[in-house]
């Protein structure tokens, strides 16, 4: 017999996976991110907050170089996954988002098959030798994605045709097809009624069994649920990072303190 | 801990105050439960006592209405942080309140059965004294409460080392009295779980300081404290009953 933990977010402390240090973003002369330091456990689920406009959507895309698509975007300092320098010369950033998957706010299915959808990914990055392979990640993707046994009979109709938040948790079984690494999620519940959000929430807990995910949120109730890690932005600074069960009990600054509990910050 | 703005929801705000004020009004209503009680004991006054056992109705009536409006404030505001250490606190301290209430109860009741009896030698003095310090205590942990003054709550948890004591001593006089003459034993063993209810209530008070020390930092009061009753693990506390044996 052993002692269980207090609350399932008592989680063991976990490597490192993705490391940011000094990191600063400018869009033009506007400096979003400020002095950035913030280490990301490897699986676990790790939330970002804070008010509209903190910096915590932008510092998520400096992790997949999303934001070299931004023309006026700038970003220095250093971020390194598995100690790797993610902004080295040498590294192709389509191969980086092949290992750092992203969802985003809106479920965008591709205008294709449900099947062309899983596939398109793995295609691409030559993951699959055969269609038997191909097929199987795309099983195995479904799956994963928690919606197998909603599509496994109509793999050929077209993704759009699925409900908002079937769309959602087929835009999640696309990012792991490729087998990232790392997750992104930006706001990937705001667009969903209560009963999918809960259950890319419940995804969202197995796929940290495999993967670190990192979720923008502007839900405070859902980091809450689904992090065990959160870091609070306000204004461009990580004002606080910890875990998740003493940011929201017992924060350390008071403008977390101000913010998760809804008072003028 | 700075001082918090409020909250965008100001109906949040009219939530927290209202627990916070019940809160108070139960407190205000046992600090007289239990002042009245012990002045119920030193003038043998039946009416008073009477009047503190049909008041404490209204102590429970609180707490239940406290649980509700708390219950209330977790399922529809989801309060973290120090609002939620806010309605945890006012939680706990109600049923402390309660307690205190019941104990004050108690006292009432037994005074009912003394008035009957012979005054044993000066002891009714000295329990309305250790009743005085624990109301003063409890009114001390009120305004801790209300003020978020973390200093002063530890002073009243230091201060229950008082009560103990003044109990220890109230138990050696009613032993004493007791061995003195044993007619005296059918009031001794009143008055003496009076002095224990007493202590008890000092140990309530106690509870509600760490509430306050929670509240405001988070943690739990440092240090385990040593208990100052220590008649239920030290037999030569007891007066020396070999004496005339020597």
């Amino acid at each position: 017999m052993y002692d269980a933990p207090h609350t399932e977010r008592d989680v063991d402390q976990q490597d490192i996976k993705i490391s940011a240090r000094k990191v600063q973003v400018y869009y033009g002369t506007t400096h979003a991110i400020k002095d950035v330091d913030c280490d990301i456990e490897d699986k676990t689920v790790t939330a970002f907050i804070g008010p509209s406009g903190c910096g915590k959507s932008t510092f998520l895309r400096c992790l997949n170089r999303m934001n070299d698509t931004i023309d006026v975007c700038r970003v220095e300092g250093d971020i390194s996954i598995d100690g790797e320098d993610i902004y080295d010369k040498r590294v192709d950033p389509v191969q980086l988002r092949a290992k750092v998957g992203m969802v985003f706010q809106k479920p965008n299915p591709f205008p294709k098959s449900i099947y062309d959808n899983i596939a398109y990914g793995p295609r691409i990055h030559g993951l699959a030798k055969s269609k038997a392979d191909l097929d199987e990640i795309v099983e195995k993707s479904l799956r994963r994605g928690a919606i197998w046994d909603e599509v496994k009979d109509r793999l050929d109709a077209p993704g759009t045709g699925l409900s908002g938040g079937q769309q959602q948790r087929l835009c999640i079984a696309r990012a792991i097809a490729t087998e990232p690494e790392v997750l992104l999620m930006d706001e990937p519940c705001s667009a969903l009624d209560p009963i999918a959000t809960s259950q890319v929430e419940e995804l969202i807990d197995e796929l940290r069994q495999d993967y670190s995910v990192v979720i923008v949120t502007h839900s405070m109730q859902q980091a809450a649920r689904v992090s065990q890690k959160t870091a609070f932005f306000h204004l461009g600074n990580l004002v606080e990072f910890g875990d998740t069960g003493k940011i929201f009990t017992n924060p350390v600054d008071s403008r977390t303190e101000s913010y998760i509990t809804g008072r003028i910050g | 801990m700075s001082e918090l703005k409020q909250h965008i929801a100001s109906a949040f705000d009219r939530d927290l105050e209202g627990i916070q004020a019940q809160i108070m009004k139960m407190g205000g209503l046992v600090e007289a439960a239990i002042m009245q009680s012990a002045k119920s004991l030193e003038t043998r006054d039946e009416e008073l006592a009477e009047l503190v056992r049909r008041n404490d109705a209204a102590i429970d009536a609180l707490e239940e209405s406290l649980n509700e409006e708390a219950a209330r404030v977790i399922a529809l505001r989801a309060p973290t942080a120090s609002d939620l250490r806010i309605v945890l606190s006012v939680m706990r301290m109600s049923a402390n309140l309660e307690r205190m209430g019941d104990l004050s109860k108690n006292i009432a009741k037994r005074t009912g059965v003394l008035v009957q009896m012979q005054a044993i030698g000066g002891t009714a003095p000295s329990l309305r004294r250790m009743a005085r310090e624990v109301e003063l205590m409890l009114k001390d942990a009120l305004d801790a409460y209300i003020q978020r003054d973390e200093a002063l709550a530890e002073d009243v948890i230091e201060r229950d080392r008082d009560v103990d004591q003044m109990y220890n001593t109230l138990f050696r006089e009613f032993l004493t009295f007791m061995l003195e003459d044993p007619r005296n034993i059918t009031a001794c063993m009143h008055l003496h779980f009076i002095a224990k209810n007493i202590e008890r209530m000092g140990d309530h008070v106690t509870s509600i300081a760490e509430q306050v020390v929670f509240l405001t930092t988070g943690r739990k009061p440092d240090e385990p404290r040593e208990k100052a009753d220590r008649t239920s693990t030290d037999a030569d506390l007891a007066p020396d009953m070999d004496k005339d044996g020597d």
